[in-house]
């Protein structure tokens, strides 16, 4: 998935245009945003149709309340907390046992090495996946945050709107939280092994 | 364990590439004479390669060209609720008047305004006790937004 940046913003003039009821303007907000929206739902679901359903359910909630948004403001750290509070809920709903599944995750292409691989390294993306699912919401979002879409501290913290003294501290218990969810798992020791 | 207390801030800024040249250099040298924080630097840099090796499928170009038509479609879908459901409490509003002029006799008409009236305020009631439930989640509700 591409890195999306929330420096790559929507003019200020599309925005205002959509909080005065403008459709089109909705149109370009979502077209330029979604891509983002699904990866944030994604790492908090576990699953292509919650991702999809639940991000999209985020942006009608968005749409109704845009009275509220300030147009002078970046949208997407104002969208983030509604879609967050929607994949939280969506969570709860589900007894906190989100339905992950593997498919939507696969290895980053490493050219270095043979097809004989490949099926070893679809297991290191699941093994990864199902740790992820296994850390609470609140560490699986900054993981995601920082290593899937590459965010800056600065961005992350820009998103999350927390300082990013804040962001480091997360980050550090979250993947502490992941760490010992992968040393958890069985496969995760010969893993250990060729990890460079 | 982490021992050693520099570790949970400039470890995590070390990895992630957050350092400026000359505080990688300092956090360098402190971690020459620091074997939890090189011990804690080893584990947490296998990790993160392990973790950096995983990335997110991309749904078909297929699934976003639907995207935005299905949110515009939830989109008018509410607005469709909402008219509807001003419709049925306007509705209710006079059945409910009608019935009170006409207390006296029971009629199907009465029956049938009574149960809807009683299944509307119990959804009504459903709605807004999970609407609270979901307002007390919100981490955010203090925050302006
Ligand atoms: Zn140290």
């Amino acid at each position: 998935m591409r890195r999306p940046s929330p420096e790559d913003e929507i003019p200020k003039d599309v925005l205002a245009a959509w909080v005065g009821g403008s459709e089109p303007a909705f149109a370009l907000i979502v077209k330029a945003t979604m891509r983002r929206a699904y990866a944030v739902a994604l790492g908090f679901l576990g699953n292509a149709e919650d991702a999809r359903d639940v991000s999209q359910e985020a942006y009608v909630a968005a749409h109704a309340a845009r009275k509220r948004f300030d147009a002078e403001r970046p949208f997407f750290p104002w969208f983030y907390r509604i879609l967050r509070n929607r994949c939280l809920n969506a969570l709860e709903s589900r007894a906190r046992r989100p339905e992950v599944s593997l498919d939507v995750v696969a290895e980053r292409n490493d050219p270095g090495c043979g097809p004989e691989r490949s099926h070893e390294r679809r297991e290191t993306a699941a093994l990864v996946w199902k740790a992820l699912f296994a850390i609470a919401p609140e560490h699986r979002e900054i993981v995601v945050l920082r290593t899937f879409q590459e965010l800056s501290y600065r961005e992350i913290a820009r998103t999350l709107d927390i300082p990013e003294g804040t962001v480091m501290s997360r980050l550090f218990y979250a993947r502490q939280a992941l760490r010992g969810a992968l040393e958890g798992l069985p496969e995760f020791d010969d893993l250990k092994e060729e990890t460079p | 364990m982490t021992d050693c207390p520099r570790f949970e801030g400039e470890g995590m800024k070390y990895i992630d590439g957050e350092m400026s040249a000359v505080e990688r250099a300092e956090f360098e040298r402190h971690c020459a004479g620091c074997a939890s924080c090189r011990r804690e630097l080893d584990s947490f840099t296998r990790l993160d390669a392990l973790a950096g090796r995983v990335k997110m499928v991309d749904p078909t170009d297929a699934f976003w060209e639907r995207y935005w038509r299905s949110v515009y479609r939830r989109v008018e879908r509410k607005t469709a609720w909402v008219l509807m459901l001003a419709g049925a409490l306007m509705i209710a509003v006079y059945a409910l008047r009608q019935l009170f002029e006409s207390f006296h006799r029971v009629t199907f008409e009465t029956i049938a305004v009574l149960l809807f009236a009683a299944g509307f305020v119990l959804l009504l009631v459903s709605l807004i006790r999970e609407r609270c439930h979901q307002y007390k989640n919100d981490p955010y509700k203090d925050v302006k937004r």
